[in-house]
């Protein structure tokens, strides 16, 4: 079977150990993007109730006692000597990324002037990662520390106010929130969904992002590289049809690309698996993440991996058969680095979009029907619109993508079966060569 | 007769790169399309090869109309493009392993040919290797083995020496002539190189602008037009042409 040699060929081609390991090193990578993203949230955690550090200039009996209040409601606290008027040199001394200073006359002003006073709050940013934005605690936390120790001392010691009774005082209105998707609720944060779904849309686009150029790169390569080694000329020379030659490219593609969104779904499940095992662990007392995402439907069942998969595969079946046209077009080594631009451009926009705004509302109408117009935006809300039940969305816009990859081919298949193959080109430098040729 | 071009054009969008172009070629013969860049051979040499479809006229090959039965007509060619190059990843034996298997779904018939090419080509160990690492004329002279490995009634060669240092085009050329002697293959050659080419060519067919101004064995021709070489043949034939065209 020539079909088969020629395809034996193509694969080969694609599958060499470049993209092999490329691979393997988004599954894992996926991967351990999860545990960490599950490692830093419980770190994060874990630092709230965690240690204060405090230098106390005042020393009096009240500020002993506020800080013994602290301690008792969870803090672990660290004491520290005011060593110098220089902060960085401060925390330097006192080790410590963020302190509490309580100034002298702290005590005077509060129990005898009835004044508020300031506390001096100094803490450190050492990167500018998320994360570790929340690890650190920050001024308006501090605050409420000193103040709630502030009130309970104050409370029970002067006015002599019994403990139980203080927390009703001060906390005399609990809630109970629940949080409503489409027809159905859970007695859960709206905060604590928002977080889940968070994880989940910070990695997709990415992901999405890099097979599409990474896939449309590969066969603009292949199919320029053939073109400009004449070995394609070669090839629609020998006794073997066209058909065949364009077919095992493209059966080539689609393999690849259907190993490429496995790979992609698998590591993508245990990145968000790892995630909200995680979420689950920190909820323990309130209802567990994973139940209430459950509970609103929001979960990915076996059918909805499948449904994005199936959607990422059309999207990189688009993307490879625009670049086997780009790729037939490139008439210059130089040009082959430029042919990814435009699916580059149609990959971004949609890409930003979905960053910043939910594109199946966003107004005014037109820009909805701009970003629905551009094949992989289907791809990049996929998720989201599954999650929420949008299904109607979510088959338009594959019936558009499956028409939009049938007009593709079409070219495509009319490019390979003609002579336009080698007649064709964008004119970059190819008129100026012409001329000189026929003068 | 292996090939006979009758009247073959081909207007571009703005070139007219081949003209009413006419000439045929018998079993084991070696026929020279030479001119300048520009001139129209690989225009000619496509619309044979059936890569492109002619605007005008036909070329018969082994019997099978071009345009009419481009497939019957690849299984009687072959085909070298100039400037060829092979798939870089591949070794030169994977390469011919595969091209055999572009020629033939015959297993012993493939090996047949990968053995003859192996023979031809004269790389040696060197097969082994990548041939991302070959030189230009290691590439031409393993192509050249894959153009003639299936026997071919036709060897369409475009450009077959160009851009080679002495010694590989001479290889060549040897080569060439060798197969059309012993093995009777017909080859259809082109080059801008005129002095070159009347070594290894039996008949030339000097082509300007897209027109096929004179066909003739060179030494006719040098004796026609009483010159020393086809170089200054050229120039003559294409002066008076011209003038007569403009007359
Ligand atoms: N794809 C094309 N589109 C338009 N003009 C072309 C194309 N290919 C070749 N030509 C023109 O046709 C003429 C003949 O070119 P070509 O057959 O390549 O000449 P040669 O092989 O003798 O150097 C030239 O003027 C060239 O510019
Ligand atoms: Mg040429």
């Amino acid at each position: 079977m020539k079909f088969l040699t020629l395809l034996k060929k193509e694969l080969k081609e694609l599958l060499n150990f470049q993209t092999i390991l490329t691979m393997v090193m988004m599954l894992v990578v996926l991967s351990i993007l999860g545990e960490f993203m599950g490692g830093a949230m419980e770190e994060s955690a874990d630092s709230q109730a965690g240690t204060v550090a405090i230098c106390d200039d005042d020393k009096t009996e009240f500020t002993a006692d506020l800080i013994n209040q602290i301690e008792l409601s969870g803090y672990t606290i660290e004491m520290k000597e005011n060593t110098s008027e220089d902060k960085a040199q401060l925390l330097d001394d006192a080790d410590t990324d963020y302190l509490i200073i309580i100034p002298q006359g702290f005590t005077q002003s509060i129990l005898e002037e009835k004044k508020t006073v300031d506390i001096e709050y100094i803490s450190r940013v050492n990167n500018a990662s998320v994360m570790s934005a929340v690890d650190s605690m920050d001024s308006a936390s501090a605050v409420a520390i000193i103040q709630d120790a502030i009130f309970t001392t104050v409370m029970t010691g002067q006015y002599g106010i019994a403990i139980d009774e203080l927390e009703f005082i001060s906390m005399p209105v609990g809630v109970d929130e629940y949080t409503v998707v489409k027809d159905k609720s859970a007695n859960a944060s709206s905060a604590q969904i928002q977080s889940h779904m968070m994880s989940q849309s910070m990695l997709i686009p990415i992901v999405v992002f890099v097979l599409v150029i990474m896939a449309s790169q590969m066969i603009i390569n292949a199919v320029a590289t053939e073109k400009l080694d004449k070995t394609l000329e070669t090839l629609l020379s020998a006794p073997v049809s066209r058909f065949s030659v364009l077919g095992a490219k493209m059966t080539a593609a689609a393999i690849v690309a259907l190993l490429n969104a496995l790979v992609y779904m698998i590591g993508f499940g245990n990145y968000m698996k790892s995630i909200t095992d995680m979420q689950g662990d920190l909820a323990a007392g309130t209802q567990a993440t994973e139940s209430v995402i459950e509970q609103l439907g929001l979960n990915m069942g076996m059918t909805d991996y499948i449904l994005v998969g199936l959607q990422l595969f059309v999207s990189i079946l688009i993307s490879l058969s625009v670049s086997l046209i780009l790729g037939a077009l490139v008439s210059d080594a130089k040009e082959t680095q430029t042919m990814i631009l435009p699916i580059t451009v149609l990959t971004m926009i949609p890409y930003m979009m979905s960053l910043f705004i939910d594109i199946n509302t966003v107004e005014p109408a037109i820009l909805r029907y701009v970003a629905w117009a551009i094949p992989f935006t289907h791809t990049f809300t996929a998720i989201s619109n599954i999650s929420f039940g949008n299904m109607g969305i979510y088959w338009a816009g594959f019936a558009y993508q499956i028409v939009f990859l049938a007009v593709c081919m079409f070219f495509a298949v009319k490019l390979f079966t003609s002579d336009k193959i080698f007649t064709i080109s964008l004119n970059l430098g190819q008129k100026k060569k012409f001329k000189k040729n026929t003068k | 007769m292996v090939l006979e071009v009758k009247e073959l054009s081909k207007q571009y969008s703005k070139v007219l790169a081949a003209n009413k172009v006419s000439f045929s070629i018998e079993e084991g013969e070696i026929f020279a399309l030479i001119g300048p860049n520009g001139a129209g051979k690989t225009t000619t040499i496509r619309m044979i090869s059936t890569l492109i479809k002619p605007t005008g006229g036909d070329a018969i090959v082994a019997g099978f109309s071009a345009v009419n039965e481009p497939a019957r007509v690849r299984e009687n060619i072959t085909y070298l493009p100039d400037e060829a190059g092979a798939y870089k990843n591949m070794t030169g034996n994977d390469y011919l392993n595969f091209m055999a298997g572009i020629f033939t779904t015959d297993l012993d018939k493939a090996r047949e040919y990968v053995k003859r090419a192996q023979e031809i080509c004269g790389l040696g160990e060197r097969l082994e290797d990548k041939i991302g690492s070959y030189s230009r004329g290691m590439i031409r002279k393993l192509l050249l083995a894959r153009a003639v490995m299936t026997r071919p009634k036709l060897a369409i060669l475009d450009e077959p020496t160009s851009g080679l240092d002495v010694i590989n085009a001479i290889e060549i050329r040897k080569l060439i002539k060798r197969l059309a002697s012993e093995e009777k293959m017909s080859f259809l050659l082109s080059s801008h190189n005129m002095l070159e080419i009347e070594f290894v060519s039996d008949k030339v067919g000097i082509i300007s602008k897209g027109k096929l101004h004179v066909v003739g064995k060179p030494c006719e021709l040098k004796a026609k037009y009483g010159c020393d070489n086809l170089e200054e043949v050229f120039e003559k034939v294409v002066n008076s042409d011209e003038v007569s065209d403009i007359a």
